[in-house]
């Protein structure tokens, strides 16, 4: 039995509070009411924002390119200047024995 | 047409000679047989990239700058070996055989106790225009393919100069550390 009541208390017919259909039809309108455009300044900042990380961005790239190339250059003359001194001093050794 | 075949001619005579001073040092499974691999690849344009960041106020620097300026390439492929016979020798041949008639050998040094290098320069008239060095020993085998107009005078003046760091063996076990 107290199921039954506890059922129908809850699923009894209730009206909404006062002024609740016109809250509703403001909320409609409200939603419906033509959006604001951003302005142009803001298009024009948020470009430019874009550009100037873009740009930092590849200017980082190309820095961290730049020094790689030159650590690459300097190993291999390294390398390169290493070999050839050492076959100009065998050379200068033999001929020093002659 | 007889001025079109002789403007043809000329530019094949000029580009295959140029295009042919670079040299194929693609070793496959060497790499991986190695204990330590330096593999510099540094075409035209980033040779022109790294001279942009070579010089400034620096001496040395702008000496660096000058030697790279007119070289079209600089390739290094050396392996260091754990044990000795890790490479084959025909290694040596392969990149020799590679090289074309206006290549000439400039230093050939042998020993059984030491390093064995080869210096082979591409010589049109009074210029060399390409410089490929092959260094073996037992445990490393390192071969250097410069591209381009080289002084090899300057060149050999770099180690322990220009901020190079000179290398010995003790860097070199330092290295592996």
């Amino acid at each position: 039995m107290n199921l039954e009541d506890d059922l129908r208390r809850a699923l009894r017919r209730e009206s909404p509070a006062p002024g609740f259909a016109s809250r509703v039809l403001q909320r409609i309108e409200t939603d419906q009411a033509p959006k604001r455009r951003p302005s142009w300044r803001a298009v024009a900042a948020s470009l430019t924002l874009t550009a100037l990380i873009g740009g930092g961005v590849a200017y980082e790239h190309h820095v961290r390119e730049g020094e790689r190339a030159k650590e690459q250059v300097l190993t291999a003359l390294r390398i390169a200047g290493e070999k050839v001194r050492y076959a100009q001093s065998e050379v200068r050794t033999i001929g020093s024995q002659d | 047409m007889r001025k079109f075949v002789i403007v043809l001619t000329l530019t094949l005579a000029i580009a295959i000679p140029a295009s042919a001073q670079r040299i194929n040092l693609d070793f496959p499974g060497l790499a991986d047989r190695a204990e330590e691999v330096v593999d510099v690849t540094l075409d035209a344009s980033m040779l022109r990239l790294a001279a942009k960041f070579l010089g400034g106020d620096d001496p040395d620097e702008r000496e660096i700058r000058h030697l790279i300026t007119g070289l079209q390439g600089i390739y290094v492929r050396s392996y260091e070996f754990a044990k000795d016979g890790e490479y084959d020798k025909s290694l040596i041949d392969r990149v020799k055989s590679q090289l074309g008639p206006t290549w000439k050998p400039l230093v050939t040094v042998r020993s059984k106790t030491k390093e064995n290098v080869n210096i082979m320069a591409d010589v049109r008239g009074d210029r060399i225009n390409g410089l490929v060095i092959i260094a073996t020993e037992p445990r490393e085998f390192t071969v250097v393919n410069i591209v381009g107009d080289i002084d090899i005078d300057r060149l050999s003046k770099l180690e322990g100069e220009f901020g190079i760091p000179k290398i010995t063996k003790d860097t070199k076990d330092k290295d592996h550390d």
